[in-house]
């Protein structure tokens, strides 16, 4: 028999409530402080001056041209890491080979660097005294101080994300479930379709999220490929940083608060993705 | 009844020949060779490492042996890929594919085939219902795997390898990660299944009792080869060597040689192997006759179909032995209590070039 002793009934980890009051109180505080007060001044700021003065902020050109290239800039390096990241953490997911552990710090590189040094990387590379261009001037290929440099520059930055998210997953899961597929008669790509891709969607999904908006606000690493050329080489950051070296509070809050709405799309899909759980589905015959 | 689960497949032996595999330095199976005839329900038995199960997935194709042939019914299939073996192959952890429901994995080796092989939805409706009722899983069609029960998975797990008519079930480790009573019980469902279905059927266990119980044949692994094939009663009863009838089974170990038709047993770590298996050992009160020894009960455990008593011998070691009930009760044996123990049946393994065959 196990019976319980006399007189105690607080769980057993328990806190004193001073203590948990406490706690929470940091919290929000914190979390009101760096997160919420912010927010709410971008959005003051923007409607500052009325709602035309918000939505005249996104007629000027420039502005315009630079939210073009950020959702272009976006629109290729999001596919282009699914694709590198997808490949990437299934061959380490899924199979062993030697330097496996090099591959998987490799990936986490553009990470721990940071972006000015990344942008910098590019700059050497192809920028006009650069290792390559003089060969790039020659063939009339501008890299840096254009489009191409910034689309590099937000690979480069955006570039673990995907892989990431999906590597925990792909290695937790291991390949039977591969293995039962190709023994009940699968090809390879159907197996990948139809068992690999579907059991890490949710990871993937995630990790598309987060690389999006990284490579819409990422600033540093295109700041330095850029040459901030106004409604040409201006992303949406560089354009914000830009209006408000200008003085131009309610325009360059009003792009700023678009990026702040990408922020919260982004953590309202999150919690979706998160929320969501298998359920039971009906079936009949 | 057979045909309603297992309409095209025809059943087929499965021959082994001289397999080697090697991962890096460890030679996981050393030149083995076996033969499988239709319609059996084999055992590979052996301990971790034995090799067991890269020899079931050398059959069904999931890895490639260096050297010999795997052959289905005489044909060569060593260098087919996994799924044109047509094998059914049932996971230790089920393997279910977690974001589909119960009917959906049921499903997938039908859906997944060419277009021209693939049966109409009705078809695939009609059989998956079938092998959900063989299951009794038809109400939880829906359900996703992980709303189930170990022994319900396991159960998805056969009827989804089912579901494409293999010609060859292969099963890893079937019932190792369920609790007791579950396995008990399907255990019989599985050999109960295989007199329906009538395939050809492997399964890989290192639980001796399962084996012994499920399969017609038995084939003995250790360290990369197998050591014997028979049926139960066959392995059970003439074991070929040390190691089997040490595995089949719980053992005390006695040291000791064998001289002119007389067993000598004394504690010195040489000379031949003595082994009785613990009911084969009597304890009595009074010593008649010159085959006994002296030892002394130290712990008994009267729960359960047998009473587990173990003693320490007049040479120090500890003995387990088993009785009836009624015998124990009769005996009225008691803690620390010196008592006398006839060994009624001794297995006898003589020293020859390391190995250790048996005496008869």
């Amino acid at each position: 028999m196990v019976s319980a002793l006399p007189g105690v009934s607080a769980p057993a980890v328990g806190e004193p409530a001073f203590v948990r009051r406490a706690l929470i109180a940091v919290t929000v505080i914190f979390l009101g402080v760096f997160l919420f007060a912010p927010l709410a001044v971008i959005f003051a700021s923007a409607f500052g001056q009325g709602v035309a003065a918000y939505f005249r902020s996104f007629q000027d050109p420039d502005t315009i041209a630079a939210i073009r290239l950020t959702l272009l800039a976006a629109a290729i390096a999001v596919p282009a890491n699914v694709v590198f990241g997808v490949a990437a953490a299934w061959t380490i997911g899924k199979f062993e080979f030697v330097g496996k552990n090099v591959l998987i710090s490799l990936i986490d590189l553009p990470f721990s660097v940071s972006p000015v040094v990344a942008g910098l990387i590019y700059v050497l590379l192809f920028g006009a005294q650069g290792v390559l261009g003089p060969w790039l001037t020659a063939h009339d290929i501008h890299i840096i101080f254009a489009v191409p440099g910034i689309v590099l520059a937000t690979i480069f930055v955006t570039f673990p994300f995907v892989a990431r998210e999906l590597l925990p997953t792909m290695i937790a899961q291991g390949s039977d479930e591969e293995e039962a597929s190709l023994t009940l008669g699968a090809g390879g790509w159907q197996t990948f379709m139809r068992v690999t891709l579907p059991n890490v969607r949710w990871a993937l999904f995630y990790g598309v999220i987060l690389c999006n908006a990284r490579a819409m606000g990422e600033f540093g690493a295109v700041s330095v490929v850029s040459g901030h050329i106004r409604g040409l080489t201006n992303t949406m950051p560089l354009q914000i940083e830009v209006l408000y070296n200008d003085y131009q509070f309610v325009p360059a809050f009003a792009v700023a608060s678009l990026l702040a709405l990408l922020a919260l799309a982004t953590l309202v899909i999150k919690s979706f993705v998160e929320w969501r759980a298998g359920t039971t589905k009906e079936v009949t015959f | 009844m057979a045909s309603r689960y297992h309409q095209g497949g025809n059943v087929l032996s499965i021959t082994v020949a001289n397999v080697t595999k090697r991962f890096g330095t460890f030679t996981a199976l050393d030149d083995v060779s076996l033969e499988i005839s239709a319609g059996r329900l084999v055992a590979l038995l052996g301990p971790s490492g034995s090799g067991k199960t890269t020899l079931l997935r050398i059959i069904a194709g999931l890895e490639f042996a260096e050297s010999g042939a795997i052959r289905f019914d005489g044909q060569d299939i060593s260098d087919r890929a996994a799924g044109e073996r047509r094998v059914g192959f049932v996971f230790q952890h089920y393997a279910l594919f977690r974001h589909m429901t119960v009917f959906e994995n049921v499903a997938f080796g039908l859906r997944v085939r060419p277009r021209g092989e693939r049966p109409t939805r009705q078809q695939i409706r009609d059989r998956v219902g079938d092998l959900l009722d063989l299951i009794q899983l038809r109400s939880q069609a829906g359900r996703y795997p992980s709303q189930l029960s170990g022994g319900q998975r396991q159960r998805v797990a056969l009827a989804r390898a089912l579901a494409v008519e293999p010609r060859v079930l292969l099963l890893d480790e079937p019932f190792g990660a369920l609790d007791a009573k579950v396995r008990q019980e399907l255990r019989r469902w599985l050999r109960q299944l295989h007199d329906d279905v009538g395939v050809t059927s492997v399964f890989v266990t290192h639980d001796q009792e399962e084996a012994l119980e499920v399969a017609d044949q038995v084939a003995v692994m250790n360290q990369g080869r197998i050591v014997q094939v028979g049926t139960p009663d066959e392995v059970y009863n003439h074991p070929a060597n040390s190691f089997v009838y040490n595995f089949l089974g719980n053992v005390n170990l006695f040291h000791g040689r064998v001289d002119n038709g007389m067993t000598y047993i004394n504690q010195d770590a040489t000379g031949d192997l003595i082994f009785a298996r613990p009911h084969a050992l009597e304890i009595t009160r009074n010593a008649n006759g010159p085959n006994h020894f002296r030892a002394t009960t130290k712990h008994i455990n009267a729960a359960g179909p047998l009473v587990k008593i173990e003693v320490i011998t007049e040479w120090g070691a500890p003995v387990h032995i088993e009785m009836a009930q009624e015998r124990f009760r009769d005996l009225a044996l008691n803690k620390g209590e010196e008592v006398y123990i006839i060994p009624r049946d001794l297995a006898i393994f003589e020293a020859t070039h390391g190995d250790f065959t048996p005496s008869r």
